[in-house]
């Protein structure tokens, strides 16, 4: 009963930061200089044919009243239609979610799988020559700029080995083993680059647990030292590292523009990237509120799980 | 006795960093802006230690320099996120109820926007400068601040030693001075050393976006995103920043790690 | 189905003149195509697949494979019959009779007549349509269309109700879709726009947005005999088909070429151009560009309103020196407003600023420059365009100019160039295909059009001449005067044009650029 409010109170929530993100993203988007059609029509744009298409997209009304027709539409599920190409929003959104989505999930589960346990060994062997190792590879994977070793692996395995296909890609409900061979390069990446992240929190969270008195007294008490970590250490180490992993995954939709861009995937990052450069209004505001809700959900569920993890902050 | 090493080495490390960033201020071996057409892309050799870029212009001149304005952009940003996200995320985390509340969504709304619209905003509003970049990630940055001192402090306060702070007839206000803030400050350690890289690695990922801190004038980042189109032909011109902002964050990591052991209260008490 | 076609078009044309027969009969046999399937690559997504309307640069590219006109640009940028056989003009150069070609079919099979074109026109002159060029035929464009008829199935007379010179190369822009001859099944009942069903040398294929357009070989095409030029000419289609892959990354575009996942790539930058020299299983195709990259100087700024400091600007600087740089002696340093390519540059437009240090230092000592510095905007976009910004940088700085360069993405250059609101701008013109169209996008008055760069009224007057006169020589005297106050008044300083860059394994032949920045996937095939 208790956790059922808590939920319902939550969910409750969300509506004014959902309704604040609506705001601050429309506002935003409005304040960037520059015009989709200008953009549209480039450096032999004519002013009355700027004017004429502003017209006929309502760009032409003011801020408030485009927001009032904007959320008005929303409200229903009708997010509007791009302005560069005229594509129905929300399909496209979706479309291109599915993409970022499957590598984001995969590549944070594969970073979570390796670092959560090696941050455990690390703090369990503190200062000693694991711990070393294993802090100094996350601290190197943690150093290297994504596209960076994006671009490194596409050299060494696209270019040099000829293993992977370098660019396009296939969704998985048209070919599954194609598919597999353009996202495992983003994936991997992805992945490395989390797992440097994560191994650090997840070493600092052990440490602080391992120190705590009921880790002693499992100790003293004779129990095997694997069964303390098992027990005792890995279920309370968890939480905020898994507090991070919600953080991670909201901003990876952003972040994984740069990915999307050097293995040429057309995810949902790209698209947001490519509709503010092209001042694509309804692209923009589409992308970012459908990030905004995916996040809030995202860390909804994180913060439900909590306590899950971590016994001591129990559900208010 | 591990750790006197890693502060060792991270203090080395990032002493090198400054001390770039601070000769760059007042001499570089070449001037950093100096084109130079006959000189196009030369690799590194006895006049040019780590060669030319695609102006002629001395790498090694342009690292120092970055050094300076790579370093200078990392550490106002993670103060300017650090201080801010600090004192919400206590104030929240202690609070709780209402103030926690209404925190949490404008938090939470700032948090599911994209730093990249926000960095692309934020710099069009205050012009592309590296002042632009601090404001734009620094907003960026706060939220995750907030959440995780916020997360620090609700486990802590549940802890015997607050209890015991109140129960002896402490206010709240000196409980949470007194006990609360130096207990967070070791997760906030390890965030803010994270985000020195965070901020390292977005002011290359926003240069590579074409958002970042605008050249002619060098950042690590920019350097990086420049040097893409010569990976090929001109190693030398990835090779040298991309080192940089390894061994920086190798550094600051060090650091912050040996940081972190002496900030925590139990260690000394113990 | 295709015999059945093939009966169709017999019978109709059985009717036609032996002359059409024998066409049809060329057309009629496919090309002995060696097949196959061609990748290419284009930087961004297609608009859509509405010709001349909701259109950008890669739009007009894909579609100018899928569409053609009565007439189209050739290789040199004169205009030449494209699905007219010929066509007569009056002598008051205000009705044009245009001859059509016999047996041309359309996608769908059917025959092209007169009134198919009369519908197209009919089309792209309903407002409805939002064709981009519809403003060139109103009160304030060229001139207006006053009729459109068809007096026999194979004659369409078109009637002005002013003359100008720049007609038939207003039909040929590729950017209002060479006002494309259609099918009236291109649209839907209701008038909206479907699939474009023309008479190009290549069907539309799947376009799978964000990814691919696929082009399809036309096989009952009717090319024209004469070599391939510019957009007219022969289109041969030698591969079955020609996917064109969205990459918006060019480092990714050229992985894909080197690892013989793509055949060509095109537009490529320098640096590219540079790396890809050093493959063997790669060869480039480099070809001069109509585009115009230059130094916009804003004559509205307190400072830059003295032409002292604008001539100063330009005589420190080594053009030739920048656009070997800049472009790798891929392209020629060019001062004038007409694009070297273009038949109507001459002797006199090569005449521009040679570089001159002491004369520029005193002019600035005349007019009492101090080092204030000069804000130049530019971007990241074209990589040409921020190179030349800072060899510009540097060169001015030489003589005392102090330039700071700010680096701004290209929609907000975009609006600060609309609204004349800079000191300075390195800034890139598409390529115009008409002289008249070159000096348009640069002179006329800033208090109603503040784009303009260069407000001089008595070069507004000589070119409003130029586009009424169809005259050839009369037309040259005006832009050499027209030049020559440009180079006077340094409202921009014009440093090259450009080139179109292209890269293409080896097995792929055929293959050439042109003057038009986009490529013709005709007569390209694979071995």
């Amino acid at each position: 009963m208790l956790m059922l409010g808590y939920l319902v109170r939550r969910l409750a929530m969300t509506i004014p930061t959902l309704l604040l993100v609506a705001i601050a993203v429309f506002a935003l988007v409005r304040l960037i200089p520059g015009d989709p059609v200008q953009v549209m029509l480039g450096d032999s744009a004519d002013p009355a044919q700027v004017d004429a298409l502003r017209r006929q997209m309502g760009l032409d009304q003011s801020i408030p009243v485009q927001f009032g027709y904007w959320l008005a539409k929303v409200a229903v599920g009708d997010f509007g239609h791009s302005i560069t190409n005229g594509l129905a929003v929300l399909p496209l959104i979706l479309e291109r979610f599915q993409v970022s989505a499957i590598i984001v999930l995969v590549a944070v589960t594969i970073a979570a799988c390796v670092a959560v346990p090696a941050g455990l060994i690390a703090a369990w062997r503190q200062n000693k020559a694991a711990d070393l190792a294993i802090t100094a590879g996350a601290t190197l994977l943690l150093s290297i700029p994504s596209f960076w070793l994006g671009l490194l692996l596409l050299l060494l395995f696209g270019l040099k080995l000829k293993w992977l296909p370098v660019i396009g890609y296939v969704p998985f409900s048209e070919n599954f083993g194609q598919a597999i061979t353009f996202i495992i390069l983003p994936i991997a990446t992805l992945a490395m680059i989390e797992i440097g992240a994560l191994t650090r929190m997840s070493r600092a969270s052990s440490i602080e647990v391992l120190r705590l008195e009921y880790v002693t007294h499992a100790r003293a008490k004779g129990a095997p030292e694997w069964r303390v970590l098992a027990r005792h250490v890995l279920p309370n180490a968890f939480a905020p590292t898994w507090t991070l992993i919600g953080l991670v995954l909201g901003h990876l939709l952003g972040g994984i523009a740069v990915i999307e861009t050097v293995f040429t995937l057309p995810g949902l990052g790209r698209l947001l990237v490519d509709s503010i450069f092209a001042r694509d209004y309804p692209v923009v505001q589409g992308c970012l509120l459908f990030t905004a809700v995916i996040y809030v959900v995202v860390n909804l569920v994180v913060d439900l799980c909590y306590p899950l993890f971590d016994p001591r902050v129990a559900a208010e | 006795m591990k750790m006197r090493a890693n502060t060792a080495i991270g203090g080395l490390l990032i002493g090198v960093l400054f001390a770039t960033a601070a000769t760059a201020a007042f001499w570089t071996p070449f001037d950093p802006l100096k084109v130079n057409l006959r000189a196009r892309l030369q690799p590194p050799s006895a006049l040019y230690w780590l060669g030319t870029d695609e102006f002629g212009r001395d790498m090694l001149s342009r690292i120092m320099a970055g050094a300076a304005t790579s370093v200078l952009v990392s550490v106002l940003t993670v103060t300017f996120a650090v201080m801010i996200g600090a004192v919400i995320g206590v104030l929240t985390g202690y609070l709780r109820g209402w103030t926690d509340r209404v925190i949490m969504a404008a938090n939470d709304a700032l948090l599911a926007f994209p730093g990249i619209l926000l960095a692309l905003a934020v710099m069009i509003v205050t012009g592309a400068n590296k002042f632009g970049i601090v404001l734009a990630l620094g907003i960026a940055y706060i939220p995750s601040v907030v959440r995780v001192v916020r997360g620090t402090v609700l486990s802590i306060r549940e802890k015997e030693y607050i209890e015991a702070s109140r129960v002896i007839g402490n206010s709240e206000l000196y409980s949470m001075a007194r006990h609360v803030l130096p207990n967070s400050l070791a997760p906030v350690a390890v965030l803010a050393t994270s985000m020195f890289g965070w901020v390292l690695l977005a002011e290359s990922a926003l240069s590579f976006l074409g958002l970042g801190v605008p050249p002619p004038a060098p950042t690590w980042g920019n350097l990086l995103a420049a040097s893409r189109p010569y990976m090929e032909s001109a190693a030398w011109l990835s090779i040298a920043p991309g080192l940089c902002i390894a061994l920086t964050l190798l550094g600051i990591n060090l650091l912050g790690d040996s940081l972190r052991d002496r900030l925590d209260p139990r260690m000394v008490q113990g | 189905m295709r015999s059945n076609r093939g009966i169709a078009a017999f019978t109709t044309l059985a009717m036609s003149a032996g002359l059409a027969l024998s066409l049809t009969c060329v057309a009629a046999v496919p090309a002995l195509a060696a097949g196959g399937v061609l990748r290419a690559r284009f930087n961004a997504d297609i608009r859509s697949t509405d010709p001349g309307t909701n259109r950008d640069a890669n739009t007009d590219g894909v579609m100018g494979h899928v569409v053609e006109g009565l007439v189209a640009f050739r290789e040199d940028t004169s205009i030449g019959p494209m699905l007219a056989e010929s066509w007569d003009t009056s002598e008051d150069g205000k009705t044009y009779t245009f001859h059509l070609r016999a047996g041309v079919k359309f996608h769908n099979g059917s025959i092209m007549t007169a009134d198919d074109v009369v519908w197209s026109f009919k089309r792209w002159l309903d407002p409805a349509t939002q064709w981009r060029c519809l403003s060139e035929f109103s009160d304030s464009g060229i001139t207006k269309i006053i009729g459109v008829e068809a007096t026999d199935p194979r004659t369409v007379v078109i009637r002005l109700e002013r003359a100008t010179a720049l007609f038939l190369g207003t039909l040929a822009r590729p950017d209002c879709g060479q006002t494309a001859i259609l099918h009236r099944d291109s649209v839907g009942p209701d008038g909206k726009w479907n699939v474009p069903i023309a008479t190009g040398p290549f069907k539309l294929g799947e376009w799978k947005r964000g990814q691919y357009v696929d082009l399809i070989r036309f096989d009952d095409y009717a090319s024209r005999t004469e070599p391939r030029d510019g957009y007219t000419g022969a289109k041969k289609v030698e591969v079955d088909k020609v996917r064109i892959n969205i990459i918006p990354d060019s480092s990714a575009a050229k992985a894909g070429l080197l690892s013989g996942s793509l055949d060509i790539i095109n537009s490529l930058s320098i640096p590219e151009l540079e790396e890809l020299k050093t493959h063997a299983d790669v060869k480039l195709s480099v070809t001069p560009a109509l585009g115009l990259t230059g130094i916009l100087l804003q004559s509205n700024d307190p400072l830059l309103k003295d032409v002292r400091i604008r001539r100063a600007l330009a005589l420190s600087l080594d053009t030739k020196e920048i656009a070997d740089v800049v472009m790798q002696g891929t392209a020629s340093a060019n001062n004038s407003a007409l694009p070297i390519g273009s038949p109507f540059h001459g002797a006199v437009e090569d005449q521009g600023y040679t570089q001159d240090i002491a004369q520029a230092k005193k002019l600035l000592i005349e007019a009492g420059y101090k080092g204030q510095p000069i804000k130049m905007i530019a971007n990241k976009r074209y990589s040409f365009v921020f190179d030349s910004a800072v060899l510009v940088q540097a060169m001015a700085q030489a003589v005392g100019l102090k330039i700071d360069i700010e680096v701004l993405d290209w929609a907000t250059q975009l609006d600060r160039y609309s609204k004349g609101d800079y000191q300075a701008m390195a800034f890139v013109y598409s390529a115009r295909l008409d002289p008249s169209l070159s000096f348009e996008m640069l002179t006329g008055p800033k208090a109603t059009q503040p784009r303009k760069v260069w407000d001089n009224p008595e070069a507004q007057e000589m070119l409003r001449q130029s586009m009424l006169t169809i005259d050839t020589a009369k037309r040259q005297a005006l832009f050499d005067d027209m030049h020559r106050r440009f180079i006077a008044d340094v409202p921009m300083i014009v440093l090259f044009n450009g080139s179109e860059l292209a890269a293409l394994r080896n097995n792929v032949k055929g293959y050439a650029g042109w003057l038009y920045p986009e490529p013709r996937f005709w007569g390209v095939s694979l071995q």
